[in-house]
């Protein structure tokens, strides 16, 4: 198992170098950043001015490792648009948004699961049904729809809750609900497929007629094995929601990573786009890292590769 | 036979599928019954019925499946009126069942250990201790070797053999009167079988245990049984002691399942081994008269009367058939010598 977490993380490592070199030449990717930078009125002076301030003439190996190296002592550059560290903006707006997306992927999960299992028991009854009702409404429902009915409902006709930033707990209600009915109807599924193909299997069978009572096979023989594609499935939900979030963000005014990315890719704020890219990248791994490392524990013969 | 031998007594017993082409009654009334201690060998080709009879015994028929029966009576009790809670206490306690396929009967995400103590832990009030001392005490009876490092492994950790050792020992965690083992060397190559064969037959004398073998090998029949009963498309159509039912089949198909058997010497001049010919009949939709005529070369008419008799002779081997094979012995017993323990 150890040496399982071992070489998985040294993998992470390799690809999260990976990302950083394709996220690094982002910023190329737009033209000679100096150029831009100068602008349509900036002249040939003004160009090579910039190129010399941050450093756009030396040798492409060692703006990587300059830039890499800074980015491991949480030096990100300065944002063209807010003239202020990277860190400084990004810090808190990735701290929000991952807040909530926490506890969206929590209450998916605590929705999804159970449910996922109950349908899975028993497929084709009215909790079957009412699982997949739930599911299909879910998936097939805009977000920002949602979000906005909910808005109506809770902020305007009874106005309980608070339609806009995230001071309190009450600010968190709607965003994460609306976020985990996104993320909950492909964990139920997933869920409920899964149960049904492993209660059919010849290990279930040996477990009833060994006597073990239902419950227990259903906890403890069945959903164990059921769930191991559910851990990265989630793991990446969790993912998405960050870099995925923008939508509900714009809609309850909140200012987190989502909105962030999505206002510097207007301004063209090429540091600021960077560090979330790479941010989200890394959490991305880590999640996926995570995800493999709670699967190991729960299949041990993932455990050899 | 004394009533306190009497460990099962089955009599009547039906299944019926329902399917969308029709209701398949893939067993058709049956009877036997097993004494405490005794092997009983179920013998039929795929799709006869067998594990089909093995799971209703225990109460693990499909949802779907349909049992009925005029009686199934376990030590005394009446299993058919049993609340499912009931019968549940009883599997893995007093009656237990092996499977065919050791690679996958196992939970792959628990140890060994884990599955063993729960069975334990399920019907006995004891310790964890205890219930892994138990395992201990089982798997020296049947031959594990490495005890305590088999208990921490995984079933993806061990080879067939070794895991249908543990399917034993699981079965046997709470000292079964019943074990029921449908095909449990089918999987396995031939030394293992073997080996395993003689692993079942020592325990089984050793706990007094009734043994239910379902086969469709005749070399393990000969080995392992004390009665024998020969199933065909959902019925049973000869039974008895295995070595009046070897000596003298009295069913065509009987004699023709003993003439497949490929024995060194006898078909030394034949290109191939005997086979019966034709195929079993659809069992969906009402079937009348004697299931094998279709491929049995003493058919008549009368055989598809509706009811065919059961003929019980005195010394406890029955068939039913309306003009049994007689002629067949002298050649048989020597068939039966070389198979034979």
């Amino acid at each position: 198992m150890y040496r399982y977490i071992l070489r998985r993380s040294l993998s992470g490592i390799l690809l999260i170098l990976a990302v950083s070199l394709a996220t690094f030449f982002l910023m190329f990717a737009g033209g000679d950043p100096a150029t831009r930078m100068a602008g349509e009125s900036g002249s040939m002076a003004d160009v090579i001015r910039i190129r010399q301030a941050y450093g756009f003439d030396r040798p492409i190996i060692v703006q990587y490792l300059s830039w890499l190296g800074g980015f491991v002592t949480g030096d990100l550059g300065r944002s063209l648009y807010f003239d202020m560290p990277v860190s400084a903006i990004l810090v808190e707006r990735m701290l929000t948004t991952m807040r909530l997306g926490a506890w969206a992927i929590l209450l998916a999960i605590a929705i999804g699961v159970p449910l996922g299992v109950a349908a899975g028991c028993r497929p084709n009854t009215k909790v079957d049904r009412f699982a997949l009702l739930f599911a299909v409404v879910g998936q097939a429902m805009p977000t920002f729809w949602f979000a906005l009915l909910l808005v109506i409902a809770f902020s305007v006709t009874y106005p309980i809750l608070p339609s806009s930033g995230l001071d309190s707990w009450k600010h968190y209600i709607m965003p994460m609900v609306v976020l985990s009915y996104f993320a909950a109807p492909a964990i139920m599924r997933l869920t409920r497929s899964g149960m049904i193909s492993v209660l059919d299997t010849d290990y279930i069978r040996t477990a009833r007629a060994m006597g073990i009572v239902p419950h227990k096979i259903l906890l403890k023989y069945a959903l164990r094995n059921a769930l191991i594609p559910v851990v990265s499935l989630a793991a990446a939900q969790f993912g998405y929601m960050l870099a995925g979030s923008v939508v509900v963000e714009s809609v309850f005014a909140i200012h987190g990573a989502g909105r962030l990315a999505w206002e510097s890719i207007l301004r063209s704020d090429l540091p600021v786009i960077q560090a979330l890219v790479l941010c989200f990248s890394l959490f991305y791994i880590v999640l996926t890292f995570l995800a493999d490392v709670v699967n190991a524990w729960l299949d041990p013969r993932m455990r050899i590769a | 036979m004394n009533a306190t031998d009497m460990l099962l007594d089955v009599r009547g017993l039906r299944i019926d599928i329902p399917t969308p082409k029709g209701m398949l009654h893939a067993v058709r009334g049956i009877d036997f019954s097993l004494k405490r201690g005794e092997t009983l060998c179920l013998v039929g080709e795929s799709g006869c019925g067998k594990s089909l009879t093995a799971m209703a015994l225990m109460g693990l028929l499909p949802r779907k499946a349909l049992r009925r029966a005029d009686m199934l009576s376990f030590q005394g009790t009446d299993m058919l009126s049993l609340p499912e809670r009931a019968f549940n206490r009883l599997r893995g306690d007093r009656m237990a069942m092996i499977f065919q396929e050791p690679m996958t009967s196992l939970n792959p995400a628990l140890t060994i250990e884990q599955q063993l103590i729960d069975v334990h832990r399920q019907h006995r009030n004891v310790s964890v201790k205890e219930a892994r001392e138990r395992a201990l005490f089982l798997f020296e009876k049947i031959g594990v070797s490495a005890p305590t490092e088999r208990l921490k492994q995984y079933p993806h950790e061990l080879s067939g053999g070794l895991r249908q050792r543990m399917m034993i020992a699981m079965a046997l965690m709470c000292g079964p009167q019943l074990l029921l083992a449908d095909e449990p060397t089918t999987a396995l190559d031939v030394t293992i079988q073997a080996e395993l064969l003689r692993v079942l037959r020592n325990l089984q004398e050793e706990f007094g245990m009734g043994l239910i073998l379902i086969t469709h090998d005749l070399g393990v029949v000969s080995r392992m049984a004390d009665r024998v009963a020969i199933m065909y498309a959902g019925e049973i159509v000869e039974q008895g002691d295995v070595h009046q039912v070897f000596n003298r089949p009295s069913h065509p198909y009987t004699r023709g399942l003993l003439e497949c058997l490929p024995i060194p010497g006898r078909h030394k001049h034949m290109t191939h081994l005997p086979s019966i010919p034709g195929v079993v009949p659809s069992l969906i939709g009402d079937f009348v008269g004697c299931a094998f005529r279709e491929r049995c070369q003493y058919a008549e008419e009368r055989c598809a009367a509706p009811e065919i008799d059961w003929r019980q002779l005195p010394d406890g081997q029955g068939y039913q058939c309306i003009h049994p094979v007689d002629s067949f012995g002298a050649m048989h017993s020597a068939a039966m010598h070389e198979v034979s323990r």
